[in-house]
């Protein structure tokens, strides 16, 4: 007898299972409904073009999931003997309905293999769910929540895979075919049945047991956080899509302030807390964490959106219940550095820091809750260019003495366009790279110039605290004066300016017409030392006997990718070791200066960002500690006094070392840089 | 509950070096920025929130010349309802009677219950155009009021005295209060906030229209004569103390230590 | 119209300092032109003020009611308005504190007086009221010419004027036996001999610990100007000026303080008052006996450090 596959055997009525099966994918279709009809409120203004890279994270991140493994590869594993499990007992269940509607092919040799193949399917599904509850509850992996949510789902999963082996086991101790130890596991099971009468006694009901549980678990799936099945992938294919303009005149007081990619990306998370464990402040013990920000987000923007709203009394229901819990507190975002390290480790990237962003332009547009000193610096900003200090007249300053081309007193700006920034040019230890640099550009006969005084913010501080009309007026400035002047190539002291400047900018810019387009060439200075290094023209004579470190800015390195131009620059010395933080490159720790929380009071818990970073500079033994951002410097430099490192450990921008370097007279022997 | 909140524009001046123009009677405005005065942004910020939680409608006016409207469109942005500004001209060296003649007359068939001002202005800081208004207009008044409490017809408000000590007084409404700072936080303006109300219309008014006469207003109807501006003596009585930041710090350290500072 | 009358103020049973600062530029004044100066006391069961008051004035008017037992403008405006009728001063001087700010303006109006706040200076020319203002905030001063007028309101800042005036006069009272009230003062910092003051300069709060180190370093009571206690960063008991303490201490040092005179109000008889301010046309550096012109946050680590290795 050649093997075959029996359906329904012993099941009566049918029919009843298919109203079951009917009730639960409507349940189903209202779940992914009420997703859909929060997504569809998300702000969209560009086009989605159709995107062969989406397809391939599509593959590499959801289907072999690269990014589960990157960090982890336990939950790697685990979670792939899940996902392969689930979805190939997925494939199995449709071709079964295939064999019994369309087309009976589930019999002979193939039916052999794809008996086994279940088996197997099934037996890894069991095993990932059970090393995932034994990762969540007996290694109590600390990113791991342990809501109830997280047991049912699980125990769910495996009710169902193991109520379809008994089913199975009952079936075959029934039927005793003779093909049925290919079914490996039915088959074992089966032999704890003696009696065949019993075994199909029972078999119905178990049957029914099984049914009911497989139906459930699709109904439930839009209810939980096994919708990632669905959102996940959607997240990863637009993950790489480009980041949307949404101009302040065109938004309207209705638009939500999230875009409907945010909203996707927040049904993608499953909780998986890899955002918490790298996030800086929450490791710094501040109360905030990224993924409780998610969460908070993805249920009230249910909630305010979900299709049962039609209802008022069960908004009001809603409401109720949910102004008794204890939720996230929404001024905590303001905590967030916009460091960018939750994203990079998210397997469904998901970007927090834009998010936060988003979340924060509501904060602003209504400006009740906006924090006092936060304020001041965006009033300081509008009407003084810069979040330092009232004035306009001190941002040359800096440069008094050292006689460098005012491009804005020029009719046509010749050479470079040294963008300074507005901390590199107001604050006092800040200014020292911009002396460092401008020696270094005329060591090496660089024409170069300034806007001078009238070098206006480029928006990012306005933009990160999301006053996104502010960033837009500063936009306007600054691409109105490159243009006056007729300034092509631009160098930024920091990574903040240099990152809106490439990436934030031409989003808006692409809204114009073609001919209104801003046209210039961007670099961080890092990028262009590197360069320098690279044709001969900057070349160290002396060496330099001493170790170094180096701190990656979160807009220059995890933003830019910008990982290796500085050390390329710093091994260029000659006599210079240098050595690694725990933290470096992507994984690299932030100062907590970004996310304009340099401008706001209250945030640091008992011990600051900043010292955590410098303790980790100084376990590393270095002398000194590079970094190639103004506001890296200046936290990390108050650091070093908050922790007394004044005297084992110095702190410096790549342009200070670089001038230190350049100016070493030639003493044969040794060099102690700290007397210097 | 409606509310009229008279406002003003001033220049900014805390970090700025002011310089005054030949004649002497004003300071140079190019380089300066202008922004609310800081005790009417404490103002506007209390009548809506006095809105927000009893009803009823915020009107703004201001007196000055076009740029002022960017002081009531971030009054209409914060919440107010309407604005209205009188124009500037013909009240040019207006002392601050003057100055509440334009503002009487131009509030005066405005329906309100109350009306608030800003204790002084932070520019020439006479402290006293909300009162005379009140006066002219013939209601109950309260000065440097820290906190309000609405009653039934009429307000309790608290009042800062000296030596960190208030006083509680209630009144009849329609009443006039001048806020002192720091009784509420003043909400942030966002470009957003300003660019939603941009299609507000701002009523415009002049002394002609509101039939002032040359006599009452300007420099006419002002009782000073004549005002001659000078910058006070610099650093007159301190010794600024010169020299690297180590040797400033060690000169005040024996400074302090002669004092009898160091136990 | 040859008179210049001085409303006294008082508060608790005491006169206030401003009352013998006005009787002060009264008396100057009165001297140079021939006017003689009284004083009026507004209240309920005021004698003992009387008495404290004839010695620095010609002639003391009381207004005794027990509807004046309390400050009240409505009841203080129209017994200054019937005094004021009865008198037709020149002059009528009232104090530019939360008293006379809430009085002087009404008064004006009520009466369609000449009003000028907040004086430093006075001066008579040919029957011309001349007076000296300061404005933006103490960065400039404004001299001020009156028109012509029989009867002049002026506001006098606290402070501008010694309170140590002579009392080498007797002028005749109109007394009422009470009790003499007990002192009910507000308090003041006590026992500190050193303070160290904040200002808006400090930035924000992260900062302050700075200055607490600071503080520690001499022994001093950290105290500040008002905008930091507007923004809870300390609490309002620690505000000096006008609104917040009167203190005196040995060594008074302004950090990031711009020396508005409420808070010079507060502060100015410190023995020795040292401000650091970025700004070196602060107005503080006019009342500071050293200055240093620097950032703050630059100055205080080092200083601190000085301080502590000795
Ligand atoms: C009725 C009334 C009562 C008042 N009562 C009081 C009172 O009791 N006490 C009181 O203090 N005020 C009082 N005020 C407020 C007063 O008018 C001023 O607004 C206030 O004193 C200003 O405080 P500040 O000097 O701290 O701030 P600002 O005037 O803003 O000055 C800050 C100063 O710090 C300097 N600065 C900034 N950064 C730095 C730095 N890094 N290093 C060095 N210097 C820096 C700036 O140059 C500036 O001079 C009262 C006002 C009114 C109307
Ligand atoms: S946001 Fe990403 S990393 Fe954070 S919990 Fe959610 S899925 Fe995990
Ligand atoms: S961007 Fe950085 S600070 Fe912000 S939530 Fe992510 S990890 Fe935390």
């Amino acid at each position: 007898m050649t093997p075959f596959r029996t359906s329904y055997w012993h099941i009566e009525p049918v029919w009843v299972f298919y109203l079951l099966a009917a009730v639960a994918v409507v349940v189903f279709l209202f779940g992914l409904f009420a997703h859909v009809s929060v997504w569809v409120r998300g702000i969209r203004r560009q086009t989605l073009p159709f995107s062969w890279r989406g397809i391939s994270n599509l593959f590499l991140d959801g289907f072999l999931g690269r990014r589960i493994f990157k960090g982890d590869i336990a939950a790697g594993t685990m979670h792939l003997l899940i996902l392969w499990g689930f979805l190939g007992l997925f494939v199995g269940t449709v071709l079964i309905s295939v064999d019994y509607w369309v087309y009976h092919f589930l019999k002979g040799a193939f039916y052999i293999w794809y008996s086994a193949g279940l088996e197997i399917l099934g037996l890894m599904l069991t095993a990932g769910l059970i090393w995932s509850l034994i990762r969540r509850y007996l290694q109590r992996v600390p990113r791991l929540e342990r809501r109830f949510e997280d047991l049912a789902v699980v125990v769910f999963l495996l009710l169902v895979v193991l109520s379809g082996f008994a089913v199975e086991g009952l079936r075959l101790a029934a039927q005793r075919q003779e093909w049925a130890r290919w079914s490996f596991v039915g088959h074992w099971l089966s032999l704890l049945w003696v009696h065949p009468q019993g075994a199909l006694a029972a078999y119905p009901y178990l049957w029914w047991v099984h049914a009911f549980l497989s139906l459930g678990l699709i109904a439930f799936i839009p209810y939980c956080k096994l919708f990632h099945i669905l959102a996940a992938p959607t997240s990863i294919y637009l993950e790489n899509q480009p980041p949307q303009a949404i101009p302040v005149e065109t938004r309207s007081p209705d638009d939500e302030v999230f875009s409907y990619r945010d909203m996707i990306f927040f049904d993608a998370c499953t909780r998986c807390g890899r955002c918490v464990e790298v996030c800086p402040s929450t490791g710094a013990g501040e109360p905030f964490s990224p993924r409780d920000f998610i969460v908070w987000a993805r249920e009230n923007l249910l909630r305010k959106y979900h299709p049962l709203n039609y209802f008022t009394w069960l908004t009001r229901w809603a409401n109720h219940r949910h102004t008794s819990e204890q939720g996230f507190d929404p001024q905590k975002i303001w905590h967030c550095t916009t460091c960018r390290a939750c994203l990079d480790v998210c397997p469904v990237y998901v970007a927090t820091q834009d998010a936060i962003r988003q979340a924060r332009s509501k904060i602003i547009e209504e400006g009740i809750q906006v924090p006092s000193l936060l304020t001041q610096t965006l009033k300081n900003l509008y009407k003084y260019d810069n979040p330092w200090e009232a004035t306009k007249k001190k941002r040359a300053q800096w440069s008094q003495d050292l006689e460098i081309p005012d491009f804005s007193e020029t009719e046509e700006a010749e050479g470079l366009c040294y963008f300074v920034g507005c901390t590199t040019s107001m604050d006092i230890r800040a200014q020292k790279l911009a002396r460092s640099f401008a020696w270094i550009l005329k060591h090496v006969q660089i024409p170069f110039g300034t806007l001078g005084k009238r070098e206006p913010c480029c928006g990012d501080i306005a933009r990160r605290a999301g006053e996104d009309g502010l960033f837009e007026k500063q936009m306007e400035d600054c691409v109105e004066l490159f243009d006056r002047y007729r300034i092509r190539e631009v160098v930024t002291s920091s990574p903040h300016c240099f990152n809106t400047l490439q990436n934030e900018y031409p989003a808006f810019q692409a809204l114009k017409p073609p001919e209104e387009q801003a046209n210039f060439q961007v670099r961080h200075y890092t990028q262009l030392l590197r360069e320098l290094v690279k044709v001969g023209s900057l070349w160290f004579e002396n060496p330099l006997h001493v170790t170094v470190t180096y701190h990656d800015p979160c807009y220059l390195g995890r933003y830019n990718q910008v990982f290796d131009a500085p050390r390329e620059v710093i091994t260029a010395i000659p006599g210079v070791t240098l050595v690694e933080m725990a933290h470096n490159r992507a994984n690299s720790l932030c100062c907590g200066g970004g996310g304009d929380r340099v401008w706001q009071e209250n945030l640091d818990a008992d011990v600051k960002m900043a010292e955590i970073r410098i303790r980790e500079a100084e376990a590393t033994g270095a002398e000194i500690l590079i970094t190639a951002c103004p506001l890296c410097l200046i936290m990390l430099e108050d650091a070093r006094k908050t922790t007394s490192l004044e005297h084992t450990l110095q702190v410096m921008d790549l342009n200070e070392f670089v001038q230190m370097a350049l100016s070493l007279e030639h003493i044969p022997g040794e060099q102690s840089v700290r007397r210097r | 509950m409606n509310i009229v909140v008279c406002v003003k524009q001033v220049p900014e001046v805390t970090d700025a070096e002011l310089e005054i123009n030949r004649e002497g009677t004003e300071i140079l405005k190019e380089d300066l920025e202008f922004d609310i005065n800081e005790w009417d942004n404490y103002a506007v910020e209390e009548a809506v929130l006095i809105k927000e939680a009893h009803g009823g409608k915020v009107t703004v006016v201001t007196l000055g010349d076009e740029d002022c409207e960017d002081v009531l469109r971030t009054a209409l942005a914060m919440g107010a309802d309407e604005a209205i500004r009188i124009d500037e001209q013909g009240f040019e060296f207006s002392d601050a009677a003057g100055i509440a003649q334009g503002l009487y007359h131009a509030v005066r068939d405005v329906p309100f219950d109350l009306l608030l001002t800003g204790a002084q202005g932070s520019d020439d800081g006479w402290a006293q155009v909300g009162l005379t208004l009140a006066e002219l207009l013939g209601i109950s008044y309260a000065s440097l009021v820290v906190g309000v409490e609405i009653g039934e017809g009429t307000i309790t408000v608290h009042r800062e005295l000296e030596s960190n000590t208030q006083e509680k007084v209630e009144m009849p409404l329609p009443a006039a209060l001048t806020i002192q700072t720091g009784i509420n936080n003043p909400r942030y303006v966002s470009i957003m906030g300003i660019q939603k109300v941009r299609r507000i219309e701002i009523k415009e008014t002049g002394s002609k229209e509101l039939g002032l006469s040359e006599a009452e207003i300007g420099s006419q109807g002002s009782s000073v004569a004549s005002q001659k501006l000078s910058l006070p003596p610099v650093g007159e009585g301190a010794e600024i103390l010169t020299g690297s930041l180590d040797e400033i710090c060690e000169k005040t350290a024996q400074i302090i230590r002669d004092k009898g500072g160091v136990m | 119209m040859d008179e210049i009358l001085v409303l006294a103020e008082h508060r608790q049973g005491e006169l206030r300092d401003i009352t013998f600062e006005m009787l002060f530029a009264a008396n100057t004044l009165g001297k140079e032109n021939g006017l003689a100066t009284a004083g009026l006391l507004l209240g309920h069961e005021t004698s003992g003020l009387a008495g404290k008051l004839k010695g620095a004035c010609d002639r003391v008017l009381v207004i005794e009611d027990p509807e004046l037992a309390h400050y009240n403008a409505d009841q203080y405006l129209m017994a200054l308005e019937t005094a004021v009728k009865d008198r037709k001063p020149l002059l009528t001087l009232i104090g530019h504190t939360a008293m006379g700010m809430d009085l002087a303006p009404a008064m004006a109006a009520r009466l369609c007086l000449p009003l000028v706040t907040d004086c430093v200076e006075l001066s008579l020319e040919e029957g011309r009221l001349g007076v000296l203002r300061q404005i933006y905030g103490g960065k400039i001063n404004a001299q001020l010419v009156m028109k012509p007028s029989d009867h002049y309101l002026i506001s006098l800042r606290t402070g501008a004027f010694d309170a140590e005036v002579e009392q080498g006069k007797s002028g005749d009272v109109e007394t009422i036996p009470a009790p003499a009230w007990t002192n009910l003062r507000g308090r003041q910092f006590a026992g500190a001999d050193i303070l160290v003051s904040i200002g808006r300069g400090i930035g924000k709060p992260e900062n302050i610990p700075l200055a607490q180190k600071f503080a520690d370093a001499i022994g001093a009571t950290l105290s500040c100007s008002r905008p930091v206690a507007d923004e809870e960063w300390l609490p309002k008991s620690r505000q000096v000026g006008t609104s917040g303490k009167t203190v005196r201490p040995k060594v008074y040092i302004a950090l990031g303080i711009s020396g508005a005179y409420q808070h010079q109000a507060g502060m100015k008889n410190a023995d020795t008052i040292i401000a650091v301010n970025k700004d070196p046309m602060a107005p503080i550096f006019a009342i500071a006996h050293y200055g240093i012109v620097e950032d703050l946050l630059q100055v205080l680590p080092v200083l601190t450090e000085h301080l502590a290795t000795k």
